[in-house]
């Protein structure tokens, strides 16, 4: 086993490139995920709405990961579930280790790091009360269980936090006997938008209490109860199990160890334009990048990641990452990609990763600007920044020609 | 005639330590836990760190037992494959007062013969620890101080003894206790045991335990040590066993590397009516991240991999409470509040020796037989799969589950098929590490619980 390409992670973006990568007649790749099936996160989603920036279509997870597959010529890429990357070292080489593989080391040329993304628990939002040994969950936990056929600890569930992924839950609690008796959010507001408008229906019902933070769980080996401070007081409300959703976190330990470049305002790898990390041959996309987008978001970075690490090894496109670093103004959360190469390439079919960036906090009238050297060279309309939208600067190319010092700030 | 020479109640670490020492003589023994699984009270919820014992009062017994239990540890541990890491411990002192505390450690821990304790001046303290807080001014330096695996132990020891041939129940409480000519009949929901002498080794639970044989000179006062444990990442900041310079009322909060790779921050000392309320709260937090500051302020920055409070079995005296009541055939083994993980195998020795020959006649067995539990330390890691030729013919040991711990399905088969039953996933757990790291299920939680339901990958 010598595969000229390693993808580390089966989710929409290592599939979407192993498809854009077999697209591009590439050969010898090999896609390595550590879950027992491939597929990433939707694969455990049982309702509609994954894939629509890729694929144009609203599907189920299953559906768009069932789709990626088939878009890839597998006698080009060989899939391995039950296979972990344990370590990544400059070469670059990885160390793998398997049913099929066992334990062995690979050099490719190059790699693509789309580990993705999980959910923070209920530890590390520094949750007080007792620790009952079952019931406490977030939602990629509870959508597992569903689709592994675990029963639920009980009837009547609480989901703390209001992003669209909360809302999933509710789709999920459907199918698994599950009441979703409040949610909580400890915002001002509802944080999932055009997703949660079709979902209203169901959520009907369903007591959100905005401004909320939780005082404490409660329950010896099973969930008895939460209590919930609301602006009105503390609340009680029995449930049999708690659901932490959202607040996602990039999984990059295995980045991290392999001393890639994190950007800490992110979490994930530091990328420039073409999706290249701070090591030479290994490039990163999807949620890895920064939590969180959806999955057709995911699949369309690696689409593009595919056609970069195909115009690598074409010779068409340096390994080594660009130098100039976007600096950011105030109340810019993160900008991606991070680093910006000025000199014109030549992709051949491959569009580079366009801009984007998030808000540290909701900004009502405000614009996006790009300047190089000090003048704005581009500049988006006026309108409502909210924290949890995704921002793009609709350009495909910064003016070429150095110095240039790229920067993007927030004009209110 | 009883079914057994000698039956403990409860099997803590204390409680299984006494059990591997019994299982080296030609006796019956028998080891009675309440719980489901063993090590679930006390002994779950510690800093782990492996104590020299020479921070415990100078002449104590516990003194004397931790040192022997330290010098021990050392020595078998790793036959029975229990990492041990010694990264030694610091107390540091930040102001003149703090300076003359940490000096007096030092002179009385070498002038009680512990020699290695040293003191260490600015220079010495930043040189092993560049992330600590400025301002510290001297410090007492005990190398031998280590770090180790607290719910392998008790396992290690439970194991060692159930293949030496002392019987194991568990869901065992013992409700009631009876004596007559010279036998107790101890009563269990899953039917009595007779047995010449009972130790009992209860734990939290050790006041009940003695009242049921109507002893009343004891009474537990939990003491409750809240902790945050933080991911892997931030072993970075620190490798020492970082202590604040003691009070006359307390030994403070730690910041202790963990034999898994993480770092601890704990624990509290709260005094609680109830020894099952180990909940972690806002308080505790507060008090724990406060501390963190004034040692380690880097560490606040660190994401938070779990919490967690455990609770010490601390009686109304500081001592340990290993009293002798043999003309009952009763030995109490309690009040093993703070260092019962080092001092276990110095106590299974001091009261096996009181137990044999004078209450029980037995002789020493000449052959032991080994036993094993699998190292979960991280790093210097010996699981499976790091080991390629183990992956080629156990590709089970290839497939991982827990990818935080990375605990693969060989492991979790092998656990949940040893001769300890595991009944439930906090055995599983304790066993392997599954769930245990920085995303607490998210991956693995429902193929862990699958796995346990129907016992297959
Ligand atoms: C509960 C939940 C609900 C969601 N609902 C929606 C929705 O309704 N619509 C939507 O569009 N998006 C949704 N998302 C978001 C979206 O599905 C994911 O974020 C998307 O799957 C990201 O794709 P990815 O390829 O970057 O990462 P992932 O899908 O997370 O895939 C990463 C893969 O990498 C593997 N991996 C990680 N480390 C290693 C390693 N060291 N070795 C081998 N393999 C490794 C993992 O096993 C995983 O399969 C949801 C997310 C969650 C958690
Ligand atoms: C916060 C904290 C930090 C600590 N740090 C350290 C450290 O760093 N180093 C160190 O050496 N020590 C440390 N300790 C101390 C150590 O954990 C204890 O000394 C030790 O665990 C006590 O063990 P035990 O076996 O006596 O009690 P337990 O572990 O409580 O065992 C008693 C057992 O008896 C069982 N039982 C009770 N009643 C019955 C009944 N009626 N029938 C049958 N079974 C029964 C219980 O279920 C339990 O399993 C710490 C303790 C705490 C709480």
């Amino acid at each position: 086993m010598n595969p000229t390409v390693a993808i580390v992670g089966a989710g929409p973006a290592g599939l979407a490139a192993a498809a854009a990568l077999t697209a591009r007649g590439v050969r010898d790749i090999a896609v390595f995920d550590r879950d027992d099936t491939v597929g990433g996160l939707p694969r455990y989603c049982g309702h509609l709405g994954f894939g629509w920036e890729y694929s144009h279509r609203l599907e189920k997870g299953s559906a768009f990961i069932r789709r990626l597959i088939g878009e890839t010529d597998l006698s080009r890429a060989a899939l391995y579930p039950r296979t972990t990357v344990l370590e990544m070292a400059p070469g670059p080489v990885l160390r793998v280790v398997g049913p099929e593989t066992g334990l062995r080391e690979i050099r490719p040329k190059a790699v693509l790091v789309a580990t993705g993304v999980r959910e923070r628990p209920r530890a590390a939002r520094l949750v007080p009360g007792a620790r009952p040994e079952r019931g406490v969950l977030t939602t990629g936990a509870l959508q597992q269980m569903e689709t592994r056929g675990i029963p639920m600890p009980g009837p009547r569930a609480v989901v703390i936090g209001s992003e669209h992924v909360a809302f999933s839950v509710l789709l999920t609690a459907r199918h698994c006997g599950l009441k979703i008796v409040a949610m909580a959010e400890p915002g001002n507001r509802v944080l999932s938008l055009a997703v949660a408008r079709p979902i209203a229906r169901v959520v009907f019902g369903v007591p959100v209490f905005l401004n909320t933070e939780i005082e404490e769980i409660q329950g010896r080996a099973t969930v008895e109860a939460i209590v919930l401070r609301t602006p009105e007081g503390l609340r009680r409300i029995p449930c049999d199990c708690v659901i932490f959703s959202g607040s996602f976190v990039p999984d990059a330990p295995l980045s991290e160890e392999a001393g890639l470049a994190i950007d800490p305002r992110t979490g994930g790898p530091v990328i420039d334009q073409f999706m290249r990390t701070s090591q030479p041959g290994v490039f990163a996309a999807g949620n890895l990048l920064r939590p969180v987008e959806s999955s057709g978001v995911a699949a369309c970075e690696g689409a593009r990641a595919g056609a970069c690490i195909a115009a690598f090894l074409a010779g068409h496109l340096d390994g080594t990452q660009a130098a100039s670093v976007f600096g950011l103004g105030e109340g810019v959360r993160y900008l991606v990609p991070q680093r910006w190469a000025m000199d014109a390439v030549d992709l051949r079919d491959a569009r580079p990763l366009r801009p984007s960036l998030r808000v540290s906090s909701d900004m009502e009238a405000a614009r996006v600007t790009l300047a190089t050297d000090g003048a704005v060279v581009w500049q988006g309309r006026r309108r409502r920044l909210l924290r949890e939208r995704r921002i793009a600067i609709n350009l495909d190319a910064l003016p070429s020609g150095r110095p240039a010092a790229p920067r993007v700030d927030l004009v209110a | 005639m009883a079914d057994y020479d000698v039956a403990i109640i409860g099997a803590g670490v204390v409680g299984c330590a006494i059990a591997r020492e019994f299982s080296r003589y030609h006796l019956r023994a028998i080891l009675l836990e309440a719980n489901s699984d063993l090590c679930d009270e006390a002994s779950k919820g510690n800093t782990a760190t492996l104590a020299t014992g020479n921070d415990t009062p100078v002449g104590s017994l516990e003194r004397k037992l931790v040192v022997r239990g330290h010098q021990r540890y050392l020595a078998e541990g790793p036959s029975l494959g229990l990492p041990i890491r010694m990264v030694g411990a610091m107390t540091v002192a930040f102001d003149e007062a703090e300076a003359r505390v940490v000096s007096e450690e030092v002179r009385s821990s070498r002038a009680e013969g512990f020699a290695s304790v040293e003191l260490l001046n600015a220079d010495g303290i930043y040189a092993r620890v560049p992330h600590l807080a400025p301002g510290a001014v001297a410090a007492a330096w005990a190398p031998d101080e280590g770090i180790v695996d607290g719910f392998s132990t008790a396992y290690a020891y439970a194991l060692d003894a159930v293949v030496n041939g002392v019987d194991y129940r568990d869901s065992a409480p013992v409700t009631a206790a009876h004596r007559r000519d010279g036998v107790w009949t101890l009563t269990t929901p899953g039917g009595a045991v007779s047995a010449r002498l009972v130790i009992n080794c209860a734990g939290l639970r050790a006041d009940h335990v003695e009242a049921l044989a109507g002893y009343r000179d004891l009474t537990v006062k939990p003491r409750r040590g809240q902790y945050i444990v933080y991911d892997k990442r931030a072993r970075r900041l620190v490798d020492v066993i970082l202590r604040p310079a003691p009070t006359p009322t307390t030994r403070g909060v730690y910041i202790a590397p963990s034999i898994f790779g993480n770092v601890l921050l704990g624990p509290t000392a709260e005094e609680v009516p109830d020894p099952d309320d180990r909940r972690v709260t806002p308080e505790g937090i507060a008090q724990l991240t406060a501390a963190a500051r004034r040692m380690l302020p880097a560490l606040l920055d660190e994401p938070v991999a779990a919490m967690y409070a455990g609770m010490r079995p601390a009686t109304e005296k500081p001592e340990y409470r290993i009293i002798p009541r043999f003309a009952d055939g009763w030995l109490t083994c309690a009040g093993i509040r703070s260092t019962g993980l080092s001092g276990a195998l110095g106590i299974a020795e001091y009261v096996a020796g009181l137990v044999v020959p004078e209450v029980v006649k037995a002789a020493r067995k000449e052959a032991i037989k080994p036993a094993r539990v699998p190292s979960l330390a991280d790093p210097n890691i010996a699981r499976p799969w790091t080991d390629a030729a183990r992956v080629a013919a156990d590709p089970f040991y290839g497939e991982m589950v827990c990818h935080c711990e990375r605990v693969s399905v060989g492991e979790i088969r092998d656990a949940l098929s040893g001769p300890i039953p595991v009944h439930s996933l906090k055995a599983l757990k304790r066993r392997t590490r599954v769930m245990m790291g920085r995303c607490q299920g998210f991956f693995c939680g429902a193929r862990v619980e699958s796995m346990l339901r129907t016992g297959k990958p």
